[in-house]
């Protein structure tokens, strides 16, 4: 039986989740159901549907980036870092401000890092902060090629102007449920993502080959609460939105539609990574982008291929700044609403974290190719917040990044036991027979560092190697770190 | 069966009513010819009735055409493209109404026709009849196939100048011909404007139809 408290915390998500809906959604069906291209029961059903879809079986690569940015480590923190990020959203709505909770969220996860003086990974915020400046331009790309194709294609099939009004429904439909489906898969992540590391629903299993893990659920009730936000509050905006964006033609209107789903596409499946990393073609980053500015790249994008001139660019000077506000406003909010939370309510926002640079510690940085010279002076000292520890370290060795978030990982103290009960009782769905195997060889086992599971199960067999260094190895890699993230969780 | 018409029930059929309008166009065009030249043969109870059959199939496309405006903003097509044909059809209703005008005038008039006019009239009433049949072919490519539109709505265009080449210059044997009393004279510049008018129009209708084909095809 779940904890109500659990309940109540999980609904600043679902809030985030229900204005993603009800915003957001606008910039898949807006212009369509604007300027009544399609009714909004048909654009909302088809919405909803699919963004549950979405979410649900393509959810987990973007919101792995977000928790890579910062782990929120108690449920009270992805509370108010959800709830903030609502608001937010919610405020600059109101204001007219066309924001995405891609950029609110981020603002609050900074927000939480602040506050607990948790280390932010300044890669991983650049990756994300790089893409809210890659995303509209590739859209705008997109949309440009496509528009010209479309176009040509247009003429050259010749059809009449009653059926290609037909056709064009019928595509804006079709490009709104992948829309949809696009949007499920890369904004949950934004809704849920900070719930992940807290997740508190069981795995389940169904018979032998289906489960759902713990995320999968999150997702699915993160999809359902988009779902309500489309159904219940869409409509106002999907219809300024739409009459907004008049000055679009229909094959305007869908290129733009199909652009954006395209963009979120690209920035959320595995698959398309996979397929990429095999081909040996630098992959595209899994992050979380901002449907609204997929969907204002888009038009852009068609309205410089007409000459510009019918581009309002105040308003995109308007949007624009809109998107720098949102962060600092959500990082604020969640800042101020944690201190209540935590002085006030007495309620849990961080879980206490401990972090000890052992001599077994520095020999694991030195191993992973972390300068450790000079390090010696803090051997054996305990941190008690991860900015603090790699402010210590940085200040003895220069530290990139990606160093950090590996010295925070190895140096996070975290005691695992690895029991036949534990064993018997996980999901191994994703183990093979010889990673299973491995585990088992560790039984009676205690870990006082998760990297030491780890280390030791790649001792026994490489199918827990983490390989390192290519694009090739960076699936498999990170295939590997979900299952020890896994097995960090459940031991 | 046509697959796709299972997703297009009700564009197919707004389609198959406005081909339905075309063929009215299209035979009120022949009634018209048929009609005016009995009238210079002399064979007025042909005219009679021929005027009758087209005021007949007038009221069958004015209702013809209320009903598709009526589906039109009922229900299917997307708002720009239903307002756009509604747009076309009011300018395309103008078309039979001037055929009946035209016969009207005749029917109530009864003009006397000069010698030697009958076959310039005729000549006129060629071009106006195949103008309307052009017109016709290009209000159908705009429901059938884009591409097309062009090659008819320039060939409504030649045969206006065709019959704007032989009314000018019988209206110049009208107002030459010092024997014709002037509100003879009146009177037969009324019927030629008349005749002259279906190929006004319908160059205006052509032209309108290749305005919505320049703008639904890009």
């Amino acid at each position: 039986m779940l904890d109500p408290t659990v309940l109540i915390f999980l609904t600043s998500g679902l809030f985030l989740g229900w204005s993603l809906g009800a915003n957001d959604a606008a910039n898949v069906f807006g212009t369509a159901v604007g300027s009544r291209m399609v009714r909004f029961t048909t654009a909302a059903l088809i919405c909803g549907v699919f963004v549950v879809l979405g979410a649900f079986f393509s959810g987990t690569g973007a919101a792995l980036t977000l928790g890579k940015l910062g782990s929120v480590n108690a449920l009270g923190g992805s509370f108010m870092a959800a709830l903030a990020a609502g608001l937010t959203v919610l405020w600059m709505t109101k204001l007219g401000l066309p924001v995405s909770t891609s950029q609110a969220i981020i603002g609050s996860i900074i927000g939480w890092n602040l506050f607990s003086d948790s280390y932010t990974d300044i890669s991983s915020l650049l990756k994300i902060l790089s893409t809210w400046i890659i995303c509209p331009l590739l859209s705008a790309v997109i949309a440009a090629l496509l528009f010209t194709l479309a176009k040509i294609f247009v003429r050259k099939i010749g059809v009449g102007l009653i059926r290609m009004d037909g056709y064009t429904r019928l595509a804006l439909i079709l490009a709104g449920a992948f829309g949809a489906y696009s949007l499920g898969a890369n904004n949950i992540a934004n809704v849920m993502g900070v719930f992940v590391p807290v997740a508190p629903f069981p795995d389940l299993q169904f018979g032998q080959d289906f489960s759902v893990s713990s995320a999968q659920q999150l997702f699915l009730v993160g999809g359902l609460a988009i779902a309500v936000g489309v159904f219940t509050y869409s409509k106002r905006v999907m219809m300024t939105v739409g009459s907004e964006l008049m000055t679009l033609t229909p094959l305007a209107a869908w290129v733009a539609v199909m652009s954006h789903s395209i963009v979120l596409f690209l920035f959320a499946s595995e698959r398309l990574e996979q397929l990429l990393a095999n081909m040996s073609l630098p992959t595209i980053p899994l992050v979380p982008v901002s449907s609204s500015q997929a969907v204002v790249g888009a038009v852009i994008g068609i309205g410089m291929l007409q000459g510009g001139r019918e581009i309002q660019w105040p308003r995109i000077y308007g949007i624009v700044r809109g998107w720098a506000i949102t962060p600092m406003i959500s990082c604020l909010l969640c800042f101020i609403g944690l201190y209540f939370l935590q002085n006030v309510f007495q309620q849990e926002v961080q879980r206490e974290s401990h972090y000890l640079l052992s001599t077994r510690v520095l020999e694991k940085f030195q191993k992973e190719g972390i300068e450790t010279t000079g390090l010696n002076q803090l051997s054996d000292s305990t941190f008690s917040s991860s900015a603090e520890l790699v402010s210590a370290v940085s200040s003895i060795v220069p530290l990139s990044s990606q160093q950090g978030l590996k010295v925070v990982e190895f140096s996070l103290q975290n005691s695992l036991l690895i029991t036949q009960e534990k064993i018997a009782s996980m999901d191994k769905k994703g183990l093979s027979s010889i990673q299973l195997d491995a585990l088992n060889q560790l039984q009676g086992q205690t870990f006082n560092f998760p990297w030491q599971l780890g280390d030791s199960l790649a001792e026994i067999s490489s199918e827990w190697e983490v390989r390192g260094g290519g694009v090739k190895n960076k699936l498999h890699d990170r295939k590997i770190k979900q299952k020890l993230a896994y097995l960090y969780r459940n031991f | 069966m046509n697959p796709l018409s299972l997703f297009f029930k009700k564009q197919y059929a707004v389609e198959d009513k406005i081909q339905r309008l075309l063929r009215y166009l299209e035979d009120m065009g022949q009634l018209y010819r048929g009609a005016y030249e009995a009238y210079l043969d002399g064979n007025y109870d042909d005219f009679a009735q021929l005027n009758e059959d087209l005021n007949k199939i007038e009221k069958e496309m004015d209702d013809l055409g209320l009903q598709i405006q009526m589906t039109l903003m009922r229900e299917s097509l997307m708002p720009d493209s239903r307002d756009d044909l509604l747009w076309f059809l009011t300018k395309l209703d103008k078309v039979p109404s001037s055929f009946k005008h035209s016969l009207g005038a005749i029917a109530i008039e009864k003009p006397k026709i000069p010698q030697g006019f009958q076959d310039p009239l005729k000549k006129m009433l060629a071009h106006t009849h195949d103008a309307v049949k052009a017109l016709a072919h290009a209000t159908d490519s705009l429901f059938t196939d884009l591409r097309a539109v062009r090659q008819h709505v320039e060939e409504v265009g030649r045969q206006e100048s065709e019959v704007d080449k032989v009314e000018y210059k019988l209206l110049r044997t009208v107002f030459e011909n010092e024997t014709f009393e002037l509100a003879r004279q009146y009177q037969l510049k009324g019927i030629l404007k008349q005749l002259g008018a279906v190929t006004n129009l319908a160059e205006d209708v052509a032209d309108a139809v290749l305005i919505l084909a320049t703008k639904h095809s890009a």
